[in-house]
């Protein structure tokens, strides 16, 4: 199993929830976080006076797949997610131990 | 003997007293019911336009003239009616701009201290008004004349200082003395009053953040019982800056319609005398000198809150005819609309200019800046002049909070100090220049003629506004400093470093406004160490401020001090 960690812009989780939907995944989870990359953040000017904004919004997906499907995930979440523009956000994948549903203790690719 | 009984007993202590009081009210001329207010036989003719109301008694009339009196009671009382209804209501709007406030300088500062500011609304509000009652509303309209417009029947006429150069009033302590239990006098105080907490609210503005609830209320206090109305009386009560006019003949005397002067630049220049003592915000100027930005955690609050003034400000200016059988109201009305768009509009446009894009707390402060401007001459000038003096009064904010942020570093969270008392200041200033001379007819501070400005041939009129102006920075700017200095010595009237950190809800109340919502800033979690440096404050206290804990404190547990 993996985990796939998916940083996003935050306008563009419709498309990316569908396009993952559409490429098998039952369940998600997302985040609103903040953060940055390589371009940093930017400075606003309130009032007359500047101040930096170095961590922008963004969303965070985390889903879990099977082996198999790891590869198909990642491609939709980044045709779905890209605008080509800075900023576009970063995706993760790293294995994953197990995972176990609370309600009826199944364990392993089950519980996906 | 617990904190509370202790509480308790003093509060039956007052209560005695103020019974005591009440016996010094009887027997007098106060209309306490009612009925008297606005009969024929009260003469209500007065210097500005009226007619009514002659010299005739109700004794010993024949049996026609009866008929004709009862109709002249019946008319009077009316009269009288709708001048009371008029002015409570104005003074029901002004009330309203306490919320305005509220949600205007709550949205101006930073989330973690948003509790503070409310409840420093509602505390200035309930404090203020009860010192007001005691001695403030004696202070400045005890010796206030007769008013034509509410029925004539005044006790408050009780005055200390000499023919024109009168200086306190001395009838109204407790709404009780020199029989001022009257319809009238109550009228009027419920309309002053909300006057009085306009200037209350006004230095919360500037002192945000920082301040301490104690040393607030301490500010609070002050305000209402002696610098506001004190001043308040030399322009409005009868006293030596309106007497200008009678004394050394210089225009009416000291104009100031609805207040841009008594009001907003007194309230302006306490804030200022606060802002210098308390210094800025932790963070707020980096070491090199630069600005720092506390973008306030709700523009929304700040747009509603404007909204919200302007409103209340259908009310403070219309309503300071004290009347609306005095049908200047619709101009007093459109003027003060004009001019706060006019404000509106010049920030918005400048702020668009400088920075790039329109700024919305600068679009805000500029509306205000026109409401404040046109405040002392929204009666006497024409709707041309209203639109130049809010745009006037748009540039004047915009520059005056560049200056007292980057130049003058006198940290001003929301701007008070710019839009009330620089513009305040250009308000009266304004007076002098377009009044026009087509109200009132005759009178105003017993002064034959119109008010005229010095474009309508009247220089004398910007002279005793220049006075006014002068007078009222030095008297409420240096009696603000006299007693806030006094008053550190003995109260800690800025809460510490630690607290300012973790937010004065938490430090100051124990409790947050928004325990749901994640509290930390990125501003504020990335202050350095070097920003701690506070000017104004003393080498000990700098000390003091330059070692902050500044984690590991859950929210709520701040050890504190509030004096």
């Amino acid at each position: 199993m993996r985990a796939i960690v998916a940083i996003i812009k935050p306008h563009k989780l419709d498309d990316v929830t569908e396009a993952v939907r559409d490429a098998g995944v039952q369940g998600m989870t997302i985040t609103e976080v903040r953060g940055h990359g390589r371009q940093r953040g930017h400075t606003e000017i309130y009032r007359g006076a500047e101040y930096e904004v170095e961590f922008l919004p963004k969303l965070r997906l985390d889903i879990v797949v099977d082996d198999g499907d790891a590869d198909k995930v990642t491609d939709a979440i980044v045709a779905a997610g890209r605008t080509g523009k800075i900023g576009d956000g970063k995706i993760w994948i790293g294995p994953l131990d197990t995972v176990v549903r609370i309600r009826t203790n199944e364990r392993g690719s089950e519980a996906i | 003997m617990s904190r509370g009984k202790m509480l308790v007993a003093m509060t039956l202590v007052v209560f005695v007293a103020l019974i005591a009081v009440n016996q010094f009210g009887h027997g007098g001329n106060g209309d306490p019911g009612g009925t008297k207010t606005g009969s024929y036989s009260t003469p209500t003719k007065t210097s500005v336009n009226d007619t009514l109301g002659a010299s005739t008694t109700p004794r010993n009339v024949p049996v026609s003239q009866t008929g004709i009196n009862q109709l002249a009671n019946e008319t009077g009382h009316l009269r009288v009616s709708i001048n009371f209804t008029w002015l409570l209501i104005t003074g029901f709007l002004v009330l309203f701009m306490q919320v305005g406030f509220a949600f205007l300088v709550t949205g101006l500062t930073r989330a973690k201290n948003a509790g503070h500011m409310m409840m420093m609304n509602i505390a200035a509000f309930a404090v203020a008004l009860l010192v007001y009652y005691v001695v403030g509303f004696a202070f400045q309209f005890g010796g206030v004349s007769p008013i034509a417009n509410l029925g004539n029947v005044s006790p408050l006429n009780g005055i200390f200082g000499h023919g024109t150069a009168g200086v306190i009033g001395l009838h109204g302590f407790f709404l009780q003395s020199g029989n001022s239990y009257d319809v009238g006098v109550l009228a009027f105080f419920l309309f002053q009053v909300v006057f009085m907490e306009t200037a209350a609210y006004i230095i919360i503005g500037a002192i945000a953040e920082r301040v301490s609830f104690a040393g607030f209320l301490v500010a609070e206090v002050a305000l209402a019982a002696v610098i506001y109305p004190i001043y308040g009386m030399w322009v409005w009560g009868g006293g030596w800056l309106a007497q200008l006019g009678n004394s050394i003949g210089w225009g009416h005397g000291a104009v100031d319609f609805a207040g841009s002067g008594v009001v907003h630049a007194t309230g302006g220049w306490i804030a200022l005398a606060l802002a210098m003592i308390l210094g800025p915000r932790i963070g707020k100027y980096r070491k090199d000198g630069s600005v720092r930005a506390f973008p306030g955690h709700n523009l929304g609050y700040a747009v509603i809150g404007t909204l919200i003034l302007l409103f209340g400000w259908m009310g403070f200016n219309p309503g300071s005819t004290f009347g609306s059988t005095d049908l200047r109201i619709s101009i007093v009305a459109v003027n003060t609309l004009l001019s706060a768009c006019a404000g509106a509009v010049t920030a918005l446009a400048w702020t668009n200019a400088q920075w790039g894009k329109p700024d919305i707390s600068m679009t805000c402060n500029g509306m205000l800046a026109g409401l404040v401007a046109i405040t002392a001459p929204c009666a006497f000038v024409a709707p041309w002049a209203a639109v130049f003096i809010g745009v006037v009064a748009g540039f004047v904010v915009c520059y005056s909070v560049r200056f007292f942020d980057s130049k003058a570093k006198i940290d001003d969270p929301c701007g008070a100090i710019s839009v009330h008392g620089m513009c305040g200041v250009w308000g009266l200033l304004a007076v002098g220049l377009f009044a026009d001379g087509t109200y009132p007819i005759s009178g105003w501070n017993g002064v034959a003629g119109p008010v005229k400005g010095l474009f309508y041939g009247d220089v004398g009129q910007l002279g005793a506004q220049m006075i006014d102006i002068v007078v009222g920075f030095l008297w409420a700017w240096g009696m603000a400093w006299i007693i806030f200095s006094l008053a550190k010595r003995f109260v800690k009237v800025r809460v510490s470093p630690e607290v300012e950190l973790e937010g004065t809800d938490a430090g100051e109340f124990g409790q947050v406004c928004y325990p749901d919502f994640v509290q930390v800033t990125e501003t504020d979690a990335r202050l350095q160490d070097d920003d701690l440096a506070i000017p104004y404050l003393t080498l000990e206290e700098q000390a003091q401020v330059s070692t902050p804990a500044r984690d590991g404190h859950a929210v709520g547990a701040v050890p504190h001090d509030t004096g």
